[in-house]
């Protein structure tokens, strides 16, 4: 098709119905349109080839629907026109990484890439700015200048993956970047905020990674984010002590990666949501050990302290996950979870200590009393438990409890260990409400749907395989005829298909 | 003549607002169905809806449209404010993810117009100032461009190329990226 030379002349001229809408002015927003019987009178069903059946839309319209494509479609819809050109000039949503811009070029840089969608971008109406340079230290000396162009006030996420080195300029941080910034995600870069950079007045979410930043400098810049509801801190290896302040009363979710932290002070009352990986010597809470519902702790003998300790610092606790690759038998005593209602321990490895008595964790079952899944994870490489087909078969039993909430019981890397059996019995002896027990002789992971070939469930070794193979034996013979007709049992057992080797 | 919703004898008791098509037909609905439009929201607040509000940019047929999509998803706001307070409840999100999935295929089907349609239902949704369905309207549109090429953009929906040859070449320069 020729470009009609008159229009190009002209960016918005006033046009008919007989051609198309884009560049109705945003005045005739309410201006006619086809009424319906034309429509109707008209037997295209997709309005193609029938261009007048299609009624104007206003050039905002258009640029909202610009705006709500993909970043390579509203790239290429920019050729389509003058108006889609000035879209793309203000394209709300930046993602500037080598993936989006370089990844199906044999050649191309992306430096060259970037400065030139920012060199024709005017800065206007960005609301999402993506920046990935991670390993492209040629960009180094460039991004000053990006994050001026783009980052104006009006900005709403920020997500940079810079360098190790690269020290971030808290100058962009203007007033009217302050009042517009939601989110902030901050990945390998130095970040020294002065106590004097002023409030942060939207900001709700801080994710830090691999950042230099002090524990002083991050208690300062909290404390001018008030509207802080989610903080991530990852690998930030400067930060000794983690001090969340009081004046954080929006704060909710609280997620650390424990690198060389020590000590965690939360004074924040609302929070609700906290994950730990890593061991910290000092934790504490304030009010929030109340409200807290979710908690989500990985570390060594995590699943003995979360006994031991938990129930009376945070007894309102309604979720609990916990991980852990070695641990010392879980006690029973007589505290208790009262609103658990969801509870996952993940206690695996290679070889998970043999010394462990699975039998222990029974203990969660009585702290319980409303609790309502269980998902447990016991897989081993190379088990080397007691089996219940080696040693003794006698089973050992605990006074029955009276569990009437838990409905669904799922254990993963099933084995023939002795104390697993014992815990399954008990659990299935003691539980009246149980509806759905799964047992699962491998993993946990994928699976072949058995249609097609070229569709194989994950690969696993030799020993894995046979005491796979005892864990079903062990579950035919033991615990089968133990689960009662209300209850559905499940077992996951090793694929015929895809783990042929046979074992005996 | 037949009007969406008037026959609804329990809805009577609630506060009722009339609808005026472009071409006159009347449409009853609730207060919370029609103040899902901002724009007849401020109307109420003003009060001036009093014997009915026209909408002289509206034809029935897509009145009748607008005041499906308005009634379904005024369910789905009184649903939301009614179980906010349960967030815990395992049984309440079970309700939630079901409400959800039928809202999602409400959508689904409700989009499944021809394009002049398409384009009324985001007239009258920037008219009558519905985010809901001014967004989901859009994104059809949207989605509608994926993988095409800018020259069948233009034919599906009659837009002019009004770039020089030149132009469109440094364009397609700048953004090589999208066309690898």
């Amino acid at each position: 098709m020729e470009t009609p030379a008159l229009q190009s002349e002209q960016q918005r001229p006033r046009q008919t119905l007989a051609s198309n809408g884009l560049v109705a002015p945003v005045d005739e927003i309410q201006g006619s349109h086809s009424p319906c019987h034309r429509v109707d009178g008209d037997d295209s069903k997709d309005g193609e080839a029938s261009g007048y059946s299609i009624p104007e839309l206003p050039q905002d319209i258009w640029r909202h629907i610009h705006s709500l494509m993909p970043m390579d479609e509203a790239a290429r819809a920019a050729c389509v026109s003058h108006a889609f050109l000035s879209f793309w000039r203000c394209y709300p949503k930046l993602t500037l990484s080598w993936q989006m811009l370089c990844s199906k070029a044999k050649v191309g840089s992306l430096r060259r890439r970037i400065n030139s969608i920012l060199r024709n971008h005017t800065g206007i109406g960005l609301k999402i700015l993506r920046l990935n340079l991670r390993d492209q230290d040629s960009s180094f000396p460039y991004i000053n200048s990006w994050l001026q162009v783009a980052v104006t006030p009006g900005i709403e996420e920020l997500t940079l993956e810079l360098y190790e080195k690269y020290k971030f300029p808290c100058s962009i941080l203007s007033i009217g970047v302050r009042n517009s910034l939601r989110s902030l995600q901050l990945d390998s870069c130095v970040f020294h905020p002065t106590p004097e950079l002023g409030p942060l007045r939207s900001l709700t979410r801080l994710i830090l990674r691999s950042v230099h930043i002090t524990g002083d400098e991050l208690e300062g810049f909290l404390s001018n984010s008030l509207a802080l509801e989610h903080l991530d801190l990852y690998n930030c290896k400067k930060i000794i002590i983690l001090k969340v302040p009081s004046v954080l009363q929006q704060l909710s979710y609280l997620r650390v990666f424990v690198c060389n932290l020590r000590v965690i002070e939360n004074k924040a009352p609302s929070l609700s949501i906290f994950t730990l990986f890593g061991k910290v010597s000092k934790l504490s809470f304030g009010e929030a050990s109340q409200t807290m519902k979710i908690l989500i702790l990985r570390h060594a003998n995590v699943v003995y302290y979360a006994r031991a300790k938990l129930p009376s610092i945070m007894p309102n606790l309604e979720t609990l996950e916990l991980g852990s690759s070695s641990e010392v038998d879980t006690p029973m005593l007589p505290t208790k979870f009262l609103n658990l209602k969801h509870l996952t321990i993940q206690i695996s490895g290679a070889t998970f200590s043999p010394s462990y008595d699975y039998f222990s964790l029974a203990s969660f079952l009585d702290a319980c009393p409303s609790l309502e899944t269980w998902w447990l994870d016991v897989s081993q490489e190379y088990m080397e438990h007691e089996s219940i087909f080696t040693g003794s078969s006698h089973l050992r039993q605990l006074p029955e409890c009276c569990h009437d909430h838990l409905k669904s019981v799922e254990i993963i890397g099933f084995s023939s260990a002795k104390s697993l059996v014992e815990l399954t019995c008990y659990i299935v002896k003691s539980t009246v409400s149980l509806e759905r027990l799964t047992l699962d002789t491998l993993r946990g992971d994928c699976r072949c749907s058995g249609e097609n070939d070229s569709d194989y469930c994950c690969s696993i070794s030799q020993a894995f395989l046979k005491e796979a193979s005892r864990g079903v034996a062990a579950i035919r013979k033991y615990i089968e005829d133990k689960v009662p007709p209300t209850a559905k049992l499940t077992v996951l057992e090793p694929c015929p298909r895809c783990h042929t080797s046979t074992v005996d | 003549m037949a009007s969406a919703g008037s026959g609804d004898e329990k809805a009577a008791a609630a506060a009722m607002i009339t609808l005026i098509s472009s071409d006159n037909e009347k449409f009853e609905v609730t207060e919370a169905t029609a103040t899902l439009s901002q724009t007849i929201r401020h109307m109420i607040e003003d009060g001036c809806t009093d014997g009915g509000v026209p909408l002289p940019n509206v034809t029935s047929k897509i009145l009748a449209r607008v005041i499906e999509y308005c009634k379904k998803h005024a369910t789905a706001a009184a649903g939301e404010e009614g179980s906010s307070s349960s967030f815990s409840d395992a049984a309440f999100l079970e309700v939630d993810r079901a409400f959800l999935e039928e809202l999602e295929e409400f959508d689904d089907a409700f989009l499944e117009v021809d394009r002049a349609t398409l384009f009324d239902l985001i007239l009258a949704a920037n008219y009558l100032d519905i985010k809901g369905l001014l967004n989901l309207t859009c994104q059809k549109v949207a989605d509608s461009v994926k993988g095409k090429t800018p020259e069948q953009i233009r034919e599906m929906y009659n837009i002019v190329n009004d770039l020089t040859p030149e132009e469109e070449a440094e364009i397609r320069r700048e953004t090589q990226w999208a066309f690898e």
